[in-house]
């Protein structure tokens, strides 16, 4: 789906494409998170590595994308790093490197001491924010600080956004989400979770009071668009506000 | 091969085969053999495996231990007791297990006095020693454990959970290696849960680790059916299930059951009036005896029973309530209050219904239907002090169905025809579970294991490839191999075909994990938007429940709106009536057999009615209201109810139920016949699609959710519904049309559908699915309740376990855990096995269905909408909105008789 002239948000995957600086961004991977887990006692089986391998590999090939961003939380674990992280980050850049796309980390509230890998690997980690080109990339814990006048877009992750839709017979259902809206006069794009782990919080169904992210302080979350993710396509479902009286009713 | 024996033997026979010690000390203390033991006492001495049958206080324990006490004292009188244990006792209940200690200490310590009497010094030279006996379970202190370690008891009291632990315990198992006997009581509750799943498998385990064949003795008050039973007992060799005989004395202690209606008109009674005459009833009741229970079927139902007792007829501390929300130590007091007959009445849930002996209690009060048939002749049978005093029970009941229901239940009950118990076949959690054990003691050759697993009754027809697969994902087969040493639980080697222990952990995860009760936990309802607390609901609750149900908590009406963990948020229902009755959870589902017998009786009973209205209309006479003048039933249908224990006022209350539904719509449902019925209550936004369908309400729960699902795809609409014993309700849009064409492709629709398949999709994304599936993990150890000493709580197992039902999803569908989660709610929860039975017969034509279209709904319908207020204790609201349904009935019936 097209977004904007520069921006087209990959059909069915969370991942944005930027034409002008020909890369495409994704947010919170959270890798390694299984084995972290599997450590504390629920055992659940390996996919998430799996499930963003073949996301990111579809979406370089048919963008020819030269750089990835990762717009914060490659990694799961607040503390050290752990072995079954390690692992996984050490095999996500073997991958970038097997695909020719270039990662450009940003680094998230889980990502403590991912600089440490930053000489050995050759890796570019931004500490907070990074503005490339016309776009200002920040993971989203902490509020954004414009420091280029060139910019109109600001693209964040962190919220795992994602809407909540419940049938009748009790089924309930979760899709991720983008949400597009505007902040301080310029465009804002948070990105939804490449975990397939982080199933999501429901924007609709949660107040607003209980959102992580500092800017939605700032920001009517209520006013941004939900662009849904799921079943091979990528939609635009309109507000939260008219999302929010639907699942009222 | 399973054998019955009717003929019992003689008194002497069978004391002759006893010590004369123990014969002694027996005829000191008891005037003759009870029924049971006129079998038991012979076919046990002769090391048979035996099943009994026989009431509460027919000697029932005693039966079983007699013979075992006085083999242990032979061996002891040849200096060959040794600090081993000989036989294993086993219960589910902790309460039961103390219980048996006291009433088995007695007689070893009087035995042993005589002998020592006797024998004086002789005693020490000939080196004969005390029988000596010992509690095992998860309360016993650990100092205790130590000590019986060190010197076990011969015989060893014990719960299946501990009997799990302890034969995986290296140095425990030494002191079953000489085990006899193992005598399992309540055999009903067993049988029919995944906790006697466990269990067969223990034994089976236990008789292979000690290399010979145990005598094995059941006990149970109700089990039908006797042979599977008797199979579930002692389990299968080569695929044969072993020698047992059985013994029933269960008809030893006669019952006696009145159906008992408070007033003579449910409908035009005032609730009031309802209330204070089943108080009254209650009141007198007990007064006529010396000591009463009261089973009320809910906990709330209980509280309000006993503060009403108290505030009506000024009872004090003579009165108590009994249920599971109560603490241990409140409970214990109220038994031992009843043991010692200080209590004039006890009002129980349903806590009270197995079990420890609760002294003598004269009679038993059942308020509204038990729901199931073996369930009702377990409480009645708690009454009467021995086997040759009769059990007496009244039921009261509160609507017609009701009175309709019990009147069958107690008829059954009296007959004895009891309902079947049904064993959870190849439950792959419980077979996980045992297989990390098995791993832990050696190393298996994987062959000789699964042989070992299918002596055991509920794995008698485990096919090869579901138990390979269990061992492949317990091996961590599903993650690549560097990660196998975290995923992986036992140590599987494909081409040698073995498997064994994998990890020094192995053992400790297994003891800390074992058993299959779920952790259930308090769910914390919040109104949405704002963080107030409204209450506790309880888990298996919220499973239920899907988003816009409408539910009470502290007497209020809130709207089920969506959940997360631990929490669930609602918002205040306004004017709306509650579509899922708070103690849900808690109601015990209406068995398929007295479904069945209840829709043979509206059968035979409307046939009179039909022939009653033909008579009448031959004669010229109106058929409507003059049948339905107070008073009066036609001879036949008088002669018919009077076979049933049933008095004047209840005859009436049914013939003029089933009169109105034949005059109103010609049309009575039964167990050949559903009756689908299109109305409207005029109250709601919604019509009533209602299936009059009476199989049991695990049967129901299925069909319900193929009918909805096939409807909505015919609509293109999310249906709701709502199920209940008597049948099921889709709530439709007034605008949508209903036709007999409509529904007729409705019935094609459903009857050619694959129901697994069909549900399995209805169930896939559900609260209930979620819940379920935790449960299944833990109990394959796939989510460890207790890690290396860190305790999951539970918002975070249940939050886990939806991320490995994904993950598990998205490696195989099919996963094993998978599997049975949808293989525990089609077949333990709900009957999918009957519902497709019941298709198969409309298939077939042996079952029919018919359309009415009726303006108000019919009088067999009205309970299914008053559903949401049933409870028996609460039924203001309900009463008003009856009579309210009541009205249109007969404003119709009196129109066409005009």
């Amino acid at each position: 789906m097209k977004l904007t002239e520069d921006i087209e948000l990959i059909e069915g995957m969370p991942i944005a494409y930027i034409k002008s600086i020909n890369a495409i961004a994704v947010s919170d991977l959270h890798l390694g998170y299984e084995g972290v887990m599997s450590k504390r006692g629920a055992l659940i089986p390996k996919v998430n590595f799996r499930k963003i391998k073949d996301m990111i590999k579809s979406a370089a090939e048919a963008t020819k994308a030269d750089s990835i961003i990762v717009d914060g939380d490659i990694k799961n674990e607040f503390s050290n790093v752990d072995v079954e992280e390690f692992n996984e980050l050490y095999d996500f850049i073997n991958f970038a490197k097997e695909i020719k796309i270039r990662p450009i980390l940003i680094k998230g509230n889980h990502d403590n001491f991912v600089e440490r890998y930053s000489i050995p690997f050759k890796l570019a980690v931004h500490r907070q924010q990074a503005t490339i080109g016309k776009y200002l990339f920040f993971h989203g814990e902490e509020l954004p600080k414009i420091e280029s006048k060139g910019t109109t877009t600001l693209i964040m992750g962190h919220e795992h956004p994602a809407i909540g839709i419940y049938y009748e017979n009790g089924r309930k259902e979760k899709i991720k989400c983008f949400l597009y809206g505007k902040y301080k006069g310029r465009r804002l794009l948070v990105l939804p979770a490449m975990s397939y782990f982080a199933g999501g919080t429901e924007i609709n169904l949660e107040s607003r009071k209980s959102l992580l992210s500092p800017i939605f302080k700032k920001i009517d979350i209520d006013e941004m668009h939900a662009i849904v993710v799921g079943y091979g396509s990528t939609m635009d479902f309109g507000k939260i506000s008219e999302l929010r009286k639907m699942t009222a009713q | 091969m399973i054998e019955f024996m009717s003929k019992p033997f003689e008194d002497s026979k069978s004391l002759e085969v006893l010590n004369s010690y123990t014969k002694k000390w027996f005829l000191k203390n008891f005037k003759e053999l009870t029924p049971p033991q006129k079998f038991s006492f012979k076919l046990i001495a002769e090391k048979k495996n035996v099943l009994i049958t026989a009431p509460t206080g027919s000697g029932k324990t005693m039966s079983a231990f007699v013979s075992v006490i006085s083999a242990l004292f032979d061996r002891a009188l040849k200096g060959g007791l040794e600090d081993t244990v000989y036989c294993i006792y086993i219960s589910p209940l902790k309460a039961l297990n103390n219980d048996i200690y006291k009433n088995l200490v007695k007689p070893l310590t009087e035995i042993y006095e005589t002998i020592k009497k006797e024998k004086g010094v002789d005693l020490i030279k000939e080196n004969i020693r005390e029988v000596t006996i010992g509690v095992r379970t998860g309360d016993t202190l650990q100092s205790e454990r130590r000590k019986q370690l060190i010197k076990p008891p011969n015989i060893l009291v014990t719960t299946p959970e501990s009997l799990a632990i302890l034969i995986n315990s290296e140095k425990y198992v030494e002191n079953l290696k000489h085990v006899e006997y193992i005598i399992i009581d309540e055999l009903h509750e067993l049988a029919n849960n995944k906790r006697g799943v466990h269990l067969s498998l223990s034994v089976e385990r236990l008789q292979e680790l000690i290399g010979h064949n145990l005598v094995r003795i059941g006990l149970g008050a109700t089990l039908y059916p006797l042979e599977e039973a008797a199979k579930f007992l002692v389990g299968y060799e080569n695929g044969v299930p072993r020698d047992c005989i059985v013994v029933d004395a269960s008809w030893s202690k006669s019952i006696e059951i009145r159906v008992m209606s408070p007033v003579g008109d449910m409908i035009n009674a005032h609730e009031n009036a309802i209330e204070d005459s089943m108080y009254k009833m209650i009141n007198s009741d007990i007064g006529g005896s010396k000591s009463t229970l009261i089973f009320t079927n809910t906990r709330s139902g209980t509280e309000r029973v006993v503060f009403n007792l108290k505030k009506r007829f000024g009872y004090s501390d003579t009165i108590a309530a009994h249920h599971g929300s109560l603490s241990r130590e409140s409970r214990l007091e109220v038994e031992e209050l009843l043991k010692k007959g200080a209590l004039k009445c006890a009002v129980s849930s349903t806590s009270l219904e197995l079990g420890i002996d609760i002294g003598a209690i004269d009679l038993v009060i059942q308020l509204g239907s038990p729901k199931s048939v073996t369930r009702s002749v377990q409480r009645i049978g708690r009454a009467g002090h021995s086997y040759k005093s009769t059990a007496k029970g009244d039921v009261i009941v509160l609507n017609r169905d009701d009175l309709v229901e019990c009147t069958i239940m107690a008829d059954a009950a009296l007959k004895r025809h009891l309902d079947a118990f049904s064993t959870p076949q190849n439950a792959l959690d419980v077979l996980s579970q045992h297989i990390v054990g098995m791993s832990i003691t050696r190393k298996w050759n994987a062959d000789e294991a699964y042989a070992l697993i299918k002596r055991a009754y509920p794995y008698h027809s485990l096919e090869a490839g579901d138990f390979y697969s269990i061992l492949k994902y317990l091996s961590g087969s599903y993650v690549d191999l560097e990660s196998r040493r975290v995923y992986g639980k036992i140590w599987y080697d494909e081409k040698e075909n073995m498997f064994g222990r994998r990890g020094k952990y192995a053992k400790l995860i297994y003891m800390l994990n074992l058993g299959t009760i779920p952790d259930e936990v308090a769910i914390n309802v919040f109104l949405e938007g704002t963080k107030r607390w409204i209450g506790n609901i309880e888990e298996e609750f919220l499973a239920r429940m899907k988003p816009g149900d409408i539910f009470t908590l502290g007497g209020r009406l809130y709207k089920f709106l969506h959940a997360k963990g631990t929490k669930c948020y609602v918002e205040e229902a306004k004017s709306a009536s509650p579509t899922i009755p708070p103690w849900f959870s808690e109601q015990l589902p209406l068995s398929y057999e007295l479904g069945i017998a209840i829709g043979k009786f509206r059968k035979e009973m409307s046939d009179l009615v039909r022939e009653e209205i033909g008579r009448r209309q031959k004669k010229g006479a109106l058929a409507g209201a003059g049948m339905l003048r107070k008073g009066s039933i036609p001879k036949a249908i008088d002669l018919y109810l009077s076979k049933l224990p049933i008095d004047k006022n209840a005859k009436s209350a049914i013939y003029t139920y089933f009169a109105e539904q034949e005059l109103f719509c010609s049309s009575v449902p039964n167990n050949e016949l559903i009756i689908v019925e299109y109305t409207s209550d005029n109250l709601k936004d919604s019509s009533y699609l209602v299936f009059h369908s009476l199989f049991g309400r695990r049967v129901n729960d299925a069909l319900s959710r193929a009918f909805a699902v096939e409807f909505g795809k015919m609509t293109d609409e999310d249906i709701s519904i709502m199920v209940n014993d008597n049948g099921f309700v889709l709530f439709v849009d007034h605008a949508m049309s209903m036709s007999e064409r409509r529904v007729k492709k409705l019935f094609e629709a459903v009857m050619s559908s694959d129901l697994a398949k069909l549900l399995r999709e209805n169930i896939r994304k559900t609260e209930l699915m979620r819940r379920r599936f935790r449960h299944v993990a833990a109990r394959s150890f796939m989510i460890l309740k207790n890690y290396k000493g860190w305790r999951q709580p539970i918002g975070r197992q249940q939050v886990n376990a939806q991320l490995l039902l994904n993950a598990a999803e998205e490696i195989d569908p099919d996963f094993p855990i998978i599997r049975e989660t949808y293989r525990e709610i089609f077949e333990d929860l709900m009957d999918i096995g009957r519902a497709n039975e019941v298709l198969s017969g409309l298939r077939s034509g042996k079952i029919k269905y018919k359309f009415i279209s009726t303006g108000s709904p019919s009088p067999f319908a009205h309970s299914m909408l008053t559903f949401g207020h049933a409870d028996v204790v609460m039924m203001k609201e309900r009463q008003q909105y009856l009579k309210y349904l009541h009205k249109m009935v007969l404003k119709k019936i009196k129109s066409v008789g005009k």
